[in-house]
């Protein structure tokens, strides 16, 4: 991994932003996770770990279509750049070789 | 749900727009309304806008937030830490300066403290009344030989006729107290009742800690106060008790208790031992005449809601004093009313005269001194601060030098300066605190007996710490500061800055602290020489063989002086209406040409000798019964007033003829801090003693004390003995120079060891400096001699002048407060000054010889090898 590490939470709002494509924006992002992770999530969290992600160059934003739900405001719509998508790639092949890595007989063992 | 009221609340949003930074703020904004629209269809509106404002709350995060202008800030403010850091670090590395520091300072700001207790205390006095502001006392002004004076009593009649009268006067109250014997079981005291109207409970702030005020109306019910229950009755609720109160000689009322009173404030000029309805008065005084213009109470009390009614009223009053004129005797003719608000009756009660409260007028002379002083010891430590501080400077040059070259304005090196004086004040504040709460404070209650309830819960006191802190620090650390800021770092680094040493402002800074030192030891040697001398002082007559006891009625001393004549060790026996030191009346002499208002005693034919008068000119009165009915003795301060030869000399009293038969020789009625005024004696009626005296073979007044006490005790088991010796009627007033007296001792004692911290903080650093100086001149052979010039030299000339400016100042002062508190004092001389420049001088050379002795002990090759 390079110098520039990925967060546990930022990396599963980094794979949310990657699997919502056009629909990737602050509410759907924290609709999206929240009912994945069956768990209640802040506005707060969620925005500032894409602030962080941006200014590390995993994530790109433009603005995209305001809507009068969101009181004649903007959404804003993030995209991963192929930097960020190399990292979470990364981060899946270092986690499966771990998986592989682990002998069968540990959970056997663990099993019994 | 009304789509107008569909919408988030404002202030979260306002709070958001204040910090988030202005670029996320639309999209966050978008985001935060959407989640509330959904939020408000999910759950109610109510919980969606608390949700709103919660999710605003937690949107507060480092990375979201604007770069505030005090962000940058927090930068500088980080470099505080570094500043305590070194404070700390100077303070542990030089524990004898920081000693002098915090050490002085404390002592000054525990007396600081403690004056601000005392200020407190005094202004809160009378102000828990909750009717301050509608109480008055009523009072009235009468000439007095061409002086208009402010009595405090007022004609019995007139409380009735004012109530009657003014419908703006909602209530009114009379005072009157006597002198009685209250007598529960074995328990049998001397006391003093308050006869009053039952309004005296509603006009005054006394809340009851057991009964019900309303009892008072009942004739037959007395209310205690909290000290005279627990006297009585210990602990116990003594309500419906009954108590016996003993007036005149053995006539008695059974009172039952029907209130006890909580404790007292303690800031109070006016409150009661026992209360009962004045409507006793009947039983107990037969012949008191409510409708008596002539006779007076002790006071009246009005109450009114609108205090401006009060000019109105006061217009109306011409047709009392008509009455009160026209009835009384002409000597006391009355020429206005007035009165006088509750809530500053404390301040005036000082110059009305014969009324119930007490002044506090001694205690604003007291607050001035004391601020005074105050602010003379913080002068004191805040310039052994400076001192210090300079002197040490050159030790933290290349400190200051490496801070500036790496960017440090001047501005910070200040900064940096004031936060160490801050710390070093902050830890002279917690210990100053403790000292004015557990010595200062407690130390002067116990002297003058009382107590000033001084609580940490004040929140005055909360507002006055921080200021002194602050004062304190700035006072002691502003002139350091700038001055060790001012050098240039390059000069500094080069190392051609020399100061330190020779500072001019330090040795006239030194010079001040030897002046107060000087000041303040002058002041207590002269009150010490001013105690003893008062001690010995003579009082015009034989105290010391003398005795009294006051007797109720003329039976009663014929008994009692049966009982004593036996006794072999009794010289003489006298009876008399007043005494010496204890009680006198007043009276208004006619003389052809103008009227003199004296004090009179009215006693027998062997008072004279008994109390060992002296007799000036003239003669005694003679020893029959009968005799002398119409002549007085007077003193020599009246005699000096009527000039020319003052025997034979004739005036009136209420129209009756008097004749000047003798002088005495000078002697003071009460204490030196009175003036004696103006007397006279008439030869008293028999049926009035109240007085027996004694007169005991010199040596054994103690013997005839217990003998008297015995006497008593066997014929009047009933009421307890009252009286004395006569050496002890002086006993508060004694009691009160000796304060001062170790007050001054107190205040001198701080102020030389400030004095002396300052002046050993200095000359150690100039010793330590010139070890290398020392080691060589020890090596050339300089002794003893020789090093002691080279290091006082430089302070003769300062010691000089302080100790020429300080003597006279402090003898100048002294003389003054000695002058302003007592009547008669010693002649005052300049030994006092004398004595305090030997005491200054002997501890300036000791503190000096301390370190000189250091420097000739010490070994001069370790010396040179300091670098």
């Amino acid at each position: 991994m390079k110098k520039t590490k990925l967060g546990e939470f930022e990396e599963l709002v980094l794979l949310t932003v990657a699997a919502l494509q056009q629909e990737a924006y602050g509410v759907e992002i924290k609709r999206e996770l929240e009912s994945r992770l069956k768990e209640k999530l802040s506005v707060g969290s969620i925005q500032s770990a894409l602030k962080r992600m941006e200014e590390k160059g995993f994530l790109t934003s433009q603005f995209g279509e305001a809507t009068a739900k969101r009181g004649g405001k903007r959404k804003r719509i993030y995209a991963t750049t192929s930097h960020g998508r190399k990292v979470l790639e990364e981060m899946k092949d270092i986690r499966s070789q771990l998986w592989n890595a682990i002998p069968k007989l540990a959970f056997e063992l663990k099993a019994i | 749900m009304k789509p107008q009221a569909l919408h988030p609340p404002q202030w979260p949003l306002k709070f958001l727009r204040f910090f988030l930074k202005e670029e996320y703020l639309e999209e966050i904004e978008g985001d935060m309304e959407e989640i509330f629209y959904e939020n408000a269809e999910r759950f109610s509106l109510r919980k969606a806008r608390r949700m709103y404002a919660w999710e605003m709350i937690k949107l507060l995060r480092p990375n979201l937030i604007k770069n505030l202008e005090f962000v940058n800030h927090i930068i500088q403010y980080s470099m505080f830490k570094n500043y305590f850091k070194v404070s700390f670090r100077g303070l542990k590395k030089n524990p004898v300066n920081s000693f002098i520091n915090v050490f002085g300072l404390a002592v000054a700001i525990g007396l600081a403290i403690f004056a601000y207790a005392f200020t407190r205390w005094t202004y809160s006095t009378d102000q828990f009344h909750e009717n301050k502001h509608s109480v008055y006392l009523t009072t009235f002004f009468a000439n007095r030989d061409g002086v208009s004076q402010q009595y405090g009593t007022t004609p019995r009649p007139l409380a009735e006729l004012l109530r009657q009268d003014f419908a703006q006067i909602k209530s009114t109250c009379r005072v009157e107290d006597r002198n009685v014997v209250m007598k529960y079981n074995d328990h049998v005291f001397h006391e003093r009742v308050r006869y009053v109207d039952p309004e005296f409970l509603e006009m005054f702030t006394f809340p009851l800690k057991w009964g019900t005020a309303g009892s008072l109306h009942d004739v037959n019910s007395i209310i205690l106060s909290e000290e005279m229950s627990i006297k009585y009755f210990g602990e116990e609720n003594p309500i419906g008790q009954s108590i016996q109160m003993i007036y005149g000689k053995d006539q008695s009322k059974v009172f039952k208790i029907s209130g006890v009173a909580k404790a007292f404030p303690k800031a109070r000029t006016i409150s009661f031992n026992f209360l009962i309805n004045i409507e006793n008065f009947r039983t107990t005084e037969p012949g008191y005449n409510v409708d008596d213009w002539n006779a007076f109470v002790n006071a009246t009390f009005v109450y009114v809601e609108n205090p401006s009614d009060l000019i109105a009223i006061k217009s109306k009053m011409e047709k009392y004093k008509t009455l009160q004129n026209s009835a009384a005797k002409e000597d006391w003719a009355i020429s206005s009313f007035s009165f006088e608000p509750l809530a500053t009756l404390h301040e005036q009660s000082e110059y009305i005269k014969d009324d119930i409260s007490r002044s506090s007028k001694n205690n604003y002379v007291s607050i001035m001194f004391m601020i005074a002083i105050a602010i003379f010891m913080l002068a004191l430590a805040c310039v052994n601060y400076i001192n210090i501080a300079i002197a040490t400077a050159a030790k933290r040059l290349k400190e200051i030098g490496v801070r500036k070259s790496i960017g440090a304005t001047r501005k910070v090196v200040i900064v940096q300066f004031l936060t160490e004086n801050v710390v070093v004040t902050l830890f002279a504040l917690l210990i100053g605190l403790a000292m004015g709460y557990f010595f200062f404070i407690p130390g002067f209650e116990a002297l003058w007996n009382f107590n000033m309830d001084f609580q940490f819960t004040d929140i005055n006191l909360w507002i006055y710490l921080p200021i002194i802190l602050l004062i304190t620090s700035i006072a002691s650390g502003i002139y350091p500061a700038l001055y060790i800021s001012r050098f240039q770092a390059t000069t500094i680094l080069k190392g051609s800055v020399k100061f330190g040493q020779r500072n001019v402002l330090t040795k006239v800074f030194l010079c001040f602290q030897l002046v107060f030192a000087c000041v303040f030891i002058t002041m207590s040697v002269m009150f010490t020489q001013n105690t003893d001398y008062m001690s010995k002082r003579s009082w015009g007559y034989n105290q010391d063989d003398a005795l009294y006891a006051m007797v109720p009625d003329q039976a009663s001393f014929e008994q009692l002086s049966a009982i004593l004549s036996q006794h072999p060790d009794v010289e003489l026996i006298s009876g008399s209406t007043h005494h010496i030191g204890r009680n006198h009346k007043s009276t208004v002499l006619h003389f052809p040409s103008r009227n003199y208002e004296v004090d009179q005693l009215d006693v027998d034919a062997k008072y004279f000798e008994t109390m060992g008068l002296h007799l000036k000119a003239g003669r005694w009165f003679n020893d029959h019964e009968g005799s002398d009915q119409h002549a007085v003795v007077i003193n020599e301060t009246l005699a000096n007033t009527l000039g020319g030869n003052p025997i034979g000399q004739v005036f009136q009293i209420d129209s009756l003829q008097f004749e000047v038969i003798g002088v005495l020789s000078e002697f003071h009625s009460y204490s030196f801090s009175q003036t004696v005024r103006p007397l006279i004696f008439k030869v008293a009626d028999k049926d009035d003693y109240r007085f027996l005296t004694v007169k005991a073979r010199s040596g054994s007044e103690l013997i005839v004390y217990k003998a008297l006490q015995a006497g008593w005790s066997e014929l009047f088991p009933e009421i307890p003995f009252e009286g004395g010796l006569q050496q002890d009627v002086w006993g508060p007033y004694y009691r009160e120079i000796g304060i001062y007296k170790l007050v001054w001792r107190v205040f001198a004692l701080i102020a030389i060891t400030l004095a002396m911290l300052g002046l050993y903080g200095l000359v150690r650093l100039n010793v330590e400096g010139r070890t290398k100086e020392f080691s060589i001149r020890k090596v050339l052979g300089a002794g003893l001699k020789n090093i002691t010039a080279s290091v006082v030299n430089q302070y003769v000339s300062l010691f000089t002048i302080a100790l020429c400016i300080g003597a006279p100042s402090g003898y100048w002062l002294g003389k003054w407060l000695i002058e302003f508190s007592d009547e008669y004092h010693m002649p005052i001389t300049f030994s006092g000054a004398a004595v305090a420049v030997v005491i200054t001088a002997l501890v300036l050379i000791m503190t000096v010889f301390t370190q000189v002795w250091k420097v000739i002990k010490s070994n001069p090759i370790n010396g040179l090898k300091v670098e």
